[in-house]
């Protein structure tokens, strides 16, 4: 089975929730190569953001599979080929990712493949996200959206079933200020 | 050995005032308000008080200018909830 995870970053909101020029972010949260990345980037503050959200859709790729939480977020390695395709390495394992950035958002998807998975995702508003999530689940699957129901991992993963049967073998739903965006993937069993 | 000998009450001090301390250190990142009315050890930084995880970082550094110590990557780890947040901050203190 291959997970997925995702993360978005509202721009606005990251601009006055953090402060990466604060002494000690970068240096906590970032690795050398990547401190170098950002500081000789043309746009710092998104480079930071693109990466975070790299390291975040990683991480919850992985705690999918290894159920635990912790924040380590120097550890998820993030390197790019092009602006928007990259790869995160954790603890060898490594992480595919795509993102997507505009000026009001940074959007990233990581998978465990190389190959590219069908991967079910949008981005839409925070409040609206799960009954997004439903309507696209419930029409590729063709069952009617109010019979599905959300439920969590002791870690706090999503999950949703359709009459007691799991339909999603992997999904990441991420919030961020006036976004909220979701992932999920239905493998080869519909 | 009694069990609440002076050491034991020095501990027990130590720790309330050290939450007392990080009570005022997340608040200003905290998203739930009921949450944080309710802050005891048990509290979790992102499932109860939804932090941003984006300000963890924020948070650790504000525990290591507060209580002037270091936080190395492995201690870090783990600063997701009240709880290990102070016994790292104890350890830190006292080494």
């Amino acid at each position: 089975m291959h997970n997925i995870g995702n993360d978005i970053v509202d721009l606005n909101l990251a601009k006055t929730q953090s402060n990466w020029q604060r002494k000690g972010f970068l240096e906590k949260q970032f690795t050398q190569k990547e401190q170098r990345e950002i500081l000789n980037s043309e746009n710092p503050f998104l480079k930071v953001w693109l990466f975070w959200s790299m390291k975040e859709a990683a991480y919850k790729c992985y705690t999918q599979k290894f159920e635990a939480r912790f924040f380590a977020p120097q550890k998820f390695e993030c390197s790019l080929t092009s602006e928007e395709i990259g790869k995160v390495v954790f603890k060898g394992n490594v992480f595919y990712t795509t993102s997507f950035f505009n000026a009001l958002y940074v959007y990233t998807t990581a998978r465990e493949t190389k190959e590219k998975v069908a991967i079910f995702s949008a981005v839409g508003l925070p409040n609206t996200i799960d009954s997004d999530l439903k309507i696209k689940l419930a029409l590729a699957i063709g069952v009617p959206s109010e019979a599905i129901e959300k439920r969590k991992t002791f870690i706090g993963a999503p999950l949703f079933y359709h009459r007691e049967e799991l339909v999603t073998p992997s999904c990441s739903i991420s919030h961020h200020g006036n976004y909220g965006a979701f992932a999920f993937t239905l493998e080869n069993k519909f | 050995m009694p069990v609440f000998s002076l050491k034991n009450i020095q501990n027990k001090m130590k720790k309330e005032e050290i939450i007392l301390k990080l009570t005022t250190i997340v608040k200003p990142y905290v998203q739930n308000e009921e949450g944080f009315k309710n802050l005891n050890e048990d509290t979790d930084f992102i499932n109860d008080l939804e932090i941003n995880s984006a300000n963890l970082v924020d948070i650790i550094l504000d525990v290591e200018d507060e209580f002037k110590i270091e936080i190395d990557n492995d201690s870090m780890e783990k600063m997701l909830s009240v709880k290990a947040t102070v016994e790292i901050i104890q350890t830190k203190i006292n080494a």
